[in-house]
């Protein structure tokens, strides 16, 4: 996958995450941190790797194989991300996903708004 | 091995935060799980704590297993609510991986599983035949005396969570069956 391209997904993932934030919408906040996440870790990945993984469990093998740190967040908060479609989260779980995201943003050297 | 509460692994874990580890759902009761799912008490820790401490409890349970384990936080202050759908599992199954018991213990119950059968309309053979399967013939012990159920009326028999998929399937085959589950004051 082209740079431009996951830089683009990553804010446009971002903001929506920090609007849903906003008016309190802590599942679609959930769901699109984690999404930005995955982007950045992608965004590592590329610049790391010279490419992108083709799925899930790609991504979760490269990681654990080769970036432990990466693989540990990435792992930790997955089961949140699956859990926002059929349980209620809050507020307080978005912003520690956030936080993650912030993480992964100084690794890669990309600003986010 | 997949009955953790069994082997009770050792785990470096914050132990003024976590009341406790429990295993809970299908690994308590078969021998060949699919994952093993493990729910993880808190109290008084913020959630981004929780994340992170679950995440390392996670990885050394994976160090006991080859199967995946699922682990989720819970926070003691919500784990009763009403939108926990989880909680009634836990209660019901859920052993400490900790002390090896059930977590019930921790709240003065015990837990068990109540199986109702019928024997009505049944020849006299097939009476008989239920009757060995659960009470046993000459030397051979039977499923209650086996696993250490009891019968607790006629057509009701309480016996242990982790036990229910072999009388299921034993007592099934014969009869109709209908298993509920309950928690018992443990005696003072």
């Amino acid at each position: 996958m082209n740079k431009e391209v996951l830089k683009k997904t990553i804010k446009e993932y971002y903001e929506s995450a920090e609007e849903a934030q906003q008016k309190n919408r802590p599942n679609t906040a959930v769901i699109l941190y984690y999404k930005c996440l995955v982007a950045l870790v992608d965004l590592f990945l590329l610049k790391k790797e010279g490419n992108t993984p083709s799925s899930h469990t790609n991504r979760f093998k490269t990681t654990k194989e080769k970036y432990p740190d990466i693989y540990f967040i990435l792992d930790k908060d997955f089961p949140y991300y699956q859990d926002s479609y059929q349980k209620i989260m809050n507020k307080e779980l978005a912003e520690a996903i956030k936080e993650d995201v912030q993480t992964m943003a100084n690794k890669t050297g990309t600003r986010i708004p | 091995m997949y009955k953790l509460w069994q082997t009770k692994p050792e785990l470096e874990y914050p132990k003024t935060k976590i009341i406790d580890i429990i295993q809970h759902g299908s690994s308590t009761k078969t021998n060949n799980p699919n994952d093993i799912d493990i729910a993880i008490i808190y109290k008084n820790t913020p959630i981004k704590e929780q994340l992170t401490e679950t995440q390392k409890i996670k990885m050394q349970l994976e160090k006991h297993t080859d199967k995946p384990i699922h682990t989720t936080p819970y926070d003691y202050n919500t784990f009763f609510d009403e939108g926990n759908f989880a909680m009634h599992n836990i209660l019901l199954e859920g052993r400490s991986i900790i002390t090896g018991k059930y977590f019930a213990e921790k709240l003065g119950f015990t837990p068990y599983t109540e199986i109702k059968y019928t024997l009505k309309g049944k020849e006299k053979k097939e009476k008989i035949k239920f009757n060995y399967t659960l009470n046993g013939k000459q030397k051979k012990y039977g499923l209650l005396k086996k696993y250490g159920g009891t019968l607790i009326a006629p057509g009701l028999i309480r016996i242990k969570p982790e036990h229910e998929q072999i009388f299921k399937e034993k007592l099934e085959k014969q009869t109709k069956i209908t298993i509920t589950k309950t928690l018992i004051k443990k005696k003072l």
